[in-house]
């Protein structure tokens, strides 16, 4: 190893060494990277600059929705760089202009998408854009290398998924496949270095569970604001014109207020949705960094995921909604989707494979981490359901979220 | 510049307010004295040059003030194309010309010289003159290439024999003289400081069901033919419908969507007849006439040899399963290999590729809702490249096999109809994560178009809500007809197209070339880099293949402030210089061909024009 633990946790504590996020501007690296500032560590960010905003700005702008203060911001560098080209560190990070050499990485650059039509974007990013940050891990004086990964790294195996490495298996999709392919690129790379190395596999993160409030919108959002915009579209026939499509759809306002809209929910009896809030998400991976200094593969999960029955109630409530029911495969066979249900069951389409995961997810690497701080993942019940999706409702679904 | 002078100062002399095309009437003074100066067009340039004083007021300048009766018709015209309100000029030349005479001014008359006498004997007392207030109204044209001429006389002969005549008659006295149709090419090809011959009083069509042609006369125009043609239950292959339909022959070899399956230049007619520089008549198809089915390809100027005094247009058969639909791409290169893949297979009679410039100008009802629906369908659908595919039932049916989700008829209407509430429609977003594997194949679900309806509650009156108030019952009730959202009949009169040059007119640079991705990517950057180097706007207009997908006929764009003279001196600069790209390019590949090559050969044989 480059370094030794006593070492490692010396330097920590004494806030010398620098980290560097990738993935500065995402979800979960944005909220990782603040995280590591509150806590007192000098961050640097690499971020790419969008068409509309020059990357400085963009991180001013996220800095303004975390609320962070002067003093944190102090500890924040930007590096401007795209892990797709291969001198991206020379450029963001060792020039003279550049924030300087950091000690650890935190790498959480990706790209997400699940669509075969995308595969090479995402093998781009997803292997290509690793490898990068890895040679620049090895020839500068990193010595940890934090992954971010996925749990569904497992793929479309069924039952108790280990905290191991995958060295072969069968992917849902390209991203899975890649996010799998990149652990093992890691563990080699990091191995051959020396370099200390935590994968760390989050399931579905959502909003932050005391507040709501979040920086993405697809995952366990995308079928509610499916659902509600289909409501308001039917609402507005209703209110605004004679209800006429809302009529031929069976769709009709009750007298209680809430709006019929029949849409069976194909659902089997097991399995539900895993989820995890940025929240935990967050203080699980920062207990794991303190704490799991020896490098290892540590899930970040829920161990209770939500059953879609128990998720469609919650949006039925929240949005006045009734007549959207879940039912087995068989009900389709009997009665074929109408015109609705096809519509929003081409919507599910890509999160089906998670909304009735048949896995389960062993916690045991991070669990000591994890007690010793009374870490529990927040079961998702209806007050969190609420305030995340009041807040996504406020925020345009992200289209107001920043002003 | 004061606001009416404005409105003269941009009319874009396409001569759309010369033909009918919103069945809401012509100028009546126009139909009956024929001479441009009689149309609303003619009275914006008269306005502006007694305005700015360029000539003094006339007999004919009276004549023409005192032919308009307001009644407003060229409005809803210029409104549809252009958003302007010409009759506020008309009423500015009225008050103007009331004015000058209440106040006592003089009438200046028009010389009489003894050629214009002679002239007049052979067309008749009316038809020639050489009044400035007529001859001012042809005397320009938006081309910022040309110096522009003012011609001495103006002549408008009725019959083969008067063309003869007058052509031997300014031979004889050295005249200069150039044959002129509605004046739309735009290329400052119309002017003379002798003479302008105006072929509009020449409105003959004999039709020859039997032997699917039409012997049309040159001071017919696209639409009138076109509209003659459907009521016999056949097309002619026609392009802009204020353009003549000889002149469009003899000037670009008239190329549209429908060239895939009709072709071009001399693909479009059966026989032509000409009056030669010498006053002599000839048929293309005798013997002995000249060979204009050849092609030169250069740059020298082909000057017009001969005037065109008939042709006789192929007529094609129409089914009546005729429909159009929308193929969106995300690349130009999937839209190049699927309009490619569909004219090699004979698939469709029109196609079209046509870019966001186009696709918005056309749609849209008012320049403010143009940058609203170039950002609905390029950001919010993700549809920078639309493919528009005419066909019968068997060629939609193909293009479904080929596995390509399209707006179809219905769809388009609803969005057509919807456009504003799409602007605003947060549920679009949704269908980029519907697709996320196949671009748009949201478009396959049965039902979207249903939902697409209820989403939007389209209706004429909200695609209409920002058109000026008192004109837009007119418009609701226009947008509400079938035609106004049947791509075919849309696509057939073409009644949109001129639109692309509402905000600002064009310098088009057209070329046909190999249906090869990679060179027209190329050239489009190159033609990129001039206009950005010139600070001027420049857009992809529309692609269409031609000759079985072995080439295509690509329109890309200049923009430019004709009222701007820096901006004209710009435009200059980049014309030349994308003219001289495409010179490089044409040695260098060898099957490149300009349009503006085309120009005086339009009767030759495609073949010819391609290959050779
Ligand atoms: C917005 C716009 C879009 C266009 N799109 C297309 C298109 O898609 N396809 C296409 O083919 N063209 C297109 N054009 C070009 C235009 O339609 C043609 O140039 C057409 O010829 C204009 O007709 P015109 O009657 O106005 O001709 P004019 O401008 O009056 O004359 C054009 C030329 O033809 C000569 N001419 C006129 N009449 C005769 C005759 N009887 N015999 C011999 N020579 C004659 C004139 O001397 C002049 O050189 C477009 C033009 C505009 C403004
Ligand atoms: N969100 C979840 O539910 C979840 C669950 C499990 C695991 N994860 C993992 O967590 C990590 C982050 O995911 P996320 O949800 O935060 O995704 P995200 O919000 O989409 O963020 C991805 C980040 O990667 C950056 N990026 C992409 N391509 C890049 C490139 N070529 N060069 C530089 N930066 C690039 C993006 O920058 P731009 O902003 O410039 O595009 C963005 O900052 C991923 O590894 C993902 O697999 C996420
Ligand atoms: S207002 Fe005058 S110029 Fe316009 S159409 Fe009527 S008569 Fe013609």
């Amino acid at each position: 190893m480059r370094i030794g633990s006593g070492t490692l946790v010396e330097r920590r504590a004494a806030r010398g060494q620098r980290i560097l996020v990738t993935g500065g501007t995402g979800f979960l690296g944005s909220h990782i990277a603040v995280a590591l500032l509150r806590a007192g560590h000098r961050v640097t960010v690499l971020v790419r600059s969008s068409k509309k905003l020059p990357a400085q700005d963009r991180v001013a702008r996220l800095a303004d929705w975390f609320g962070l203060d002067e003093g944190v911001r102090r500890s924040l560098d930007v590096a401007e760089g795209d892990v797709l080209d291969p001198g991206w560190a020379e450029a963001a990070l060792e020039g003279t202009a550049g924030p300087g050499p950091v000690d650890e990485i935190v790498h959480c650059a990706s790209n997400t998408a699940f669509a075969e039509r995308k595969r090479a974007e995402v093998e781009a990013v997803n292997i290509g854009g690793l490898r990068n940050v890895l040679d620049f891990a090895a020839r500068s004086g990193c010595v940890f290398f934090h992954h971010v990964s996925t749990a569904f790294v497992a793929g479309k195996r069924t039952g108790l998924c280990r905290e191991e490495w995958v060295e072969s298996g069968k992917f849902t999709n390209v991203y899975e496949e890649t996010k799998a392919g990149g652990e093992i690129l890691a563990r080699d790379v990091c191995r051959r270095e020396g370099i200390r190395l935590n994968v760390y596999r989050p399931s579905i993160v959502y909003g932050d569970s005391r507040t709501g409030r979040t920086l993405r919108f697809n995952a366990l959002y995308f079928p509610v604001k499916a659902a509600v915009f289909l409501r308001d579209i039917y609402l507005a026939d209703i209110r605004e014109r004679d209800g006429r499509k809302a009529s031929e759809l069976g769709i009709r306002m009750k007298e209680n207020g809430y709006l019929f809209m029949p849409i069976r929910i194909e659902a089997g009896r097991e399995g539900g949705i895993n989820l995890v809030p940025i929240d935990h998400c967050v203080d699980v991976f920062m207990a794991i960094l303190e704490d799991g200094l020896e490098g290892g593969v540590y899930h970040i999960v829920n161990s209770r995921p939500t059953r879609i029955e128990d998720l469609v109630d919650h949006a039925k409530r929240l949005f006045r909604l009734d007549g959207v029911e879940t039912c087995g495969l068989e009900a389709f066979v009997a009665q074929p989707r109408n015109a609705l249900e096809t519509l929003y069951d081409a919507y599910l389409d890509a999160y089906r494979p998670y909304m009735q995961d048949l896995r389960t997810f062993e916690i045991k690497n991070a669990a000591p981490a994890l007690e010793k701080r009374g870490l529990v993942c927040p079961e998702f019940d209806y007050a969190i359901f609420a305030r995340c999706m009041n807040y996504a409702v406020e925020t345009g679904w992200g289209a107001r979220l920043f002003p | 510049m004061d606001d009416v002078l404005k409105i003269a100062k941009n009319c874009r002399h396409y001569a759309m307010c010369k033909i009918d095309y919103l069945g809401s009437g012509v100028c009546a003074s126009g139909l009956e004295k024929h001479y441009v100066s009689f149309y609303p067009e003619g009275r914006m340039d008269l306005y502006a040059a007694i305005a700015e004083k360029t000539i003094p007021i006339t007999e004919k300048c009276v004549e023409i003030a005192d032919s308009c009766n307001l009644c407003g018709k060229c409005d809803y015209q210029c409104y549809f194309v252009m958003e302007l309100r010409p009759s506020k000029v008309m009423k500015a030349l009225k008050d103007h010309v009331g004015a000058y005479l209440e106040s006592g001014g003089k009438i200046v008359p028009a010389k009489d010289d003894r050629l214009l006498a002679e002239m007049k004997g052979i067309v008749g007392d009316y038809w020639a003159t050489n009044d400035p207030a007529v001859r001012i109204t042809y005397h320009h044209d938006l081309c910022p290439h040309v110096t522009f001429k003012m011609p001495e006389y103006v002549v408008m002969p009725n019959s083969i024999e008067e063309i003869s005549a007058i052509v031997k008659l300014l031979n004889k006295n050295k005249i200069p003289y150039v044959v002129r149709g509605n004046g739309a090419s735009s290329h400052g090809l119309v002017f003379s400081e002798g003479a302008v011959l105006d072929l509009n009083r020449m409105k003959t069509m004999d039709f020859d069901e039997k032997n699917w042609l039409v012997k049309v006369g040159p001071g017919i125009a696209a639409f009138d033919l076109q509209w003659e043609a459907k009521k016999r239950g056949a097309r002619v292959h026609t392009a802009e419908p204020a353009a003549l339909v000889c002149a469009n022959i003899m000037t670009s070899g008239l190329l549209s969507t429908f060239s895939t399956a009709y072709g071009v230049s001399a693909d479009n007619f059966i026989d032509a007849e000409f009056i030669a520089r010498d006053g002599s008549f000839f048929r293309l198809n005798d013997i002995t006439a000249p060979n204009l089915f050849a092609f030169h390809n250069s740059n020298a100027e082909h000057e017009a040899f001969a005037i065109c005094v008939s042709v006789s247009m192929k007529l094609h058969p129409v089914t009546d399963d005729e429909s159009g639909i929308l193929v969106p791409f995300e690349s130009l290169e999937n839209a190049l290999d699927f309009a490619k893949d569909c004219a090699t297979r004979h698939i469709g009679l029109a196609i079209g590729i046509l870019g966001e410039e186009f696709m918005s100008s056309f749609l849209a009802p008012t320049i403010k809702r143009t940058a609203d629906v170039k950002d609905i369908f390029t950001q919010k659908l993700g549809m920078p490249y639309l493919v528009l595919l005419i066909g019968d039932k068997y060629a939609l049916r193909s293009v479904r096999e080929m596995g390509h989700p399209a707006i179809d008829q219905k769809l388009f209407k609803t969005l057509f109809h919807g456009l504003s509430a799409l602007k605003s429609a947060n549920w679009l977003d949704l269908l980029k994560e519907l697709s996320s594997d196949e671009p748009f194949s949201y478009l396959r679900i049965g039902q979207f178009a249903d939902l697409a309806e209820t989403a939007l509650a389209p209706s004429p009156a909200q695609l209409t809500q920002d058109v000026d108030p008192d004109l837009s019952p007119f418009f609701e009730e226009l947008y509400s007809r079938p035609e106004m959202t049947d791509l075919v009949w849309l696509n057939t009169f073409r009644i949109m197209s001129s639109r692309y040059n509402r905000e600002k007119p064009c310098v088009a640079l057209v070329c046909y070339l190999p249906i090869d991705t990679s060179l027209i990517e190329e050239i489009q950057g190159r033609f990129q880099d001039i206009a950005r180097k010139h600070h001027l706007k420049s857009a992809l207009g529309f692609i269409t293949p031609i000759d079985s997908g072995k080439r295509c006929v690509w329109e890309h764009d200049f923009y430019f402030d004709h009222n701007d003279p820096a901006e004209v001196l710009r435009i200059q600069q980049a014309a030349y210089e994308a003219g001289a790209l495409i010179d490089d390019y044409s040695l260098k590949t060898g099957t490149i061909r300009q349009v503006r090559y085309v120009v005086n050969q339009g009767c030759c044989r495609k073949e010819n024009l391609l290959y050779s």
